[in-house]
């Protein structure tokens, strides 16, 4: 199956060669003579991957026009779509993917926005923390401001910052809390809070979430965290009903290569909503 | 001949758009259009102007003046930044002091060609109203010694920044608008490398 869908890619890619030279000779950059069947079908930008996915630009790189019957074709739609995942990873030229065409290309057609909001850049990044080398991840999101859009840092991964606030076992944090009637004796029993600084937070509210953005930028501000460089970006998208994508770089030879999908998961909307919280704590 | 064309098709979409412009900022598909040729002719001249500088047949005092007018089609904050296959750290560099360093590479020959291919994005708007877009285009360089022997050989991607202003100038005491397109941050990352 693997074999018969990158054989049908290819053939895909290899009919529109002769197209592919003639719309791009015209006013084209340079002059090299070399075959360039690859780099055409490489997405290149994630403007060209949803440009792609929604079918407002066909497999030749040609913009459709809004006001065209190929705009947003579901049929054409199907043959590019399966173009935009990773075709060496089962997890994405398997049956899952082919069930997530059909979603958003059926009844209910579904297409990625730019502003749409609910996708997120994670920029695996190397700091420097108290003098060592360390990773991590900062989670960026579009967010409209003014006359446009900026992207903002809508929280961070960092094991450190994880660490000191481990999950608990319920029985344990049950154990640890003030009576309500300290207010009486002047909190005379507070020094119990700061008895133990592991777990300090079984005191706060049980709502409580820990605001890793705040403690990052904290870090930041204090000097024990210097940003050194970013090691690599990979998009979460979250735009279609019922369905969680990744999008990474994949830089190899071939008719598959730029922006693809690496993976790919069935989600119900609930499920959806507890993991964007992840993403994205704080609404905008 | 091409650059006189383009001068004054750019001088009639100026002055027609004025109308418009004054009263609505917004760009109309066919007007993101012509600034999608605007933006992709400055990447031309980039182009055109890399290939003078890397040249060990340009003589320096040329090469410092095609250098002055590649800054010009820049942004003044602008960077570059460069990453290679061995080194994936991002280096970043000044206009200035990346074709000065083109320039200086130790080669006996060089060639640089630039892939037909182009591909522009959709313009964004920033808060400030400002329009951004990315083109990219692709790269070979070609280093040589004084046997004619290939020595170095690379292909890079080359993501540069455009950005999309409204300016005024005042023409024969008319106030007129246009759109004025810059080159801003442009990322230089090899993909193949010998």
């Amino acid at each position: 199956m693997k074999a018969l869908s990158r054989f049908f890619g290819v053939l895909l890619i290899l009919a529109s060669a002769y197209r592919i030279d003639a719309q791009f000779i015209t006013g084209s950059l340079g002059d090299f003579q070399m075959d360039e069947t690859a780099l055409y079908t490489m997405t290149k930008q994630m403007s060209q991957f949803m440009s792609r996915f929604n079918y407002e630009e066909d497999q030749y790189g040609t913009k459709i026009n809004p006001n065209s019957p190929d705009y947003h074709n579901a049929d054409k739609r199907k043959t590019v779509l399966p173009l935009l995942f990773d075709m060496d990873n089962p997890r994405t030229a398997g049956s899952l993917r082919d069930y997530f065409i059909e979603d958003v290309t059926g009844k209910n057609v579904q297409g990625l926005e730019f502003l749409g909001g609910q996708w997120y850049a994670e920029v695996s990044a190397k700091f420097m923390w108290k003098g060592r080398p360390v990773d991590i991840s900062l989670i960026m999101a579009i967010q409209e401001e003014g006359l446009g859009s900026k992207w903002v840092i809508s929280n961070v991964f960092f094991s450190e910052f994880q660490q000191l606030f481990p999950q608990g076992e319920l029985a344990e944090k049950e154990k640890h809390f003030l009576h309500p009637m300290s207010h009486e004796l002047d909190f005379m029993n507070i020094y119990k809070v700061f008895k133990d600084p592991q777990i300090i937070e079984y005191y706060a509210s049980t709502k409580y979430q820990p605001d890793y953005l705040t403690l990052f930028f904290y870090e930041i501000k204090k000097g024990n965290l210097v940003f050194d460089s970013v090691d690599k970006v990979k998009f979460h998208i979250f735009q279609i009903k019922n369905w969680y994508f990744e999008i990474s770089w994949f830089d190899r030879a071939g008719y598959n290569s730029g922006w693809l999908i690496s993976n790919l998961v069935y989600l119900n909307e609930t499920e959806k909503e507890a993991l964007i919280k992840i993403y994205q704590p704080h609404s905008f | 001949m091409k650059k006189i064309i383009f001068a004054v098709a750019f001088a009639f979409f100026a002055l027609t758009g004025l109308q418009s412009f004054a009263q609505e900022p917004e760009l109309t598909p066919e007007r993101k259009h012509d600034i999608d040729s605007l933006a992709l002719e400055k990447v031309r001249d980039l182009s055109k102007y890399v290939k003078i500088v890397g040249s060990k047949d340009t003589p320096w005092s040329e090469a410092n003046r095609v250098i002055d007018r590649a800054e010009e089609l820049f942004a003044p904050d602008a960077e570059i930044g460069v990453s290679s296959l061995s080194k994936t750290k991002i280096e970043y560099y000044k206009v200035r002091q990346y074709l000065e360093r083109l320039m200086r590479l130790n080669y006996d020959r060089v060639e640089i060609d630039w892939y037909k291919i182009q591909y522009v994005s959709d313009l964004q708007r920033q808060p400030d109203g400002t329009y951004v877009g990315v083109i990219t285009v692709f790269q070979t360089f070609k280093g040589y010694d004084a046997e004619g022997r290939l020595i170095y050989q690379d292909t890079t991607k080359k993501d540069i920044t455009v950005y999309v202003k409204r300016k005024e100038t005042q023409i024969g005491g008319r106030l007129i608008g246009f759109w004025d397109v810059l080159l801003g941050d442009m990322r230089v990352k090899e993909t193949t490398s010998k």
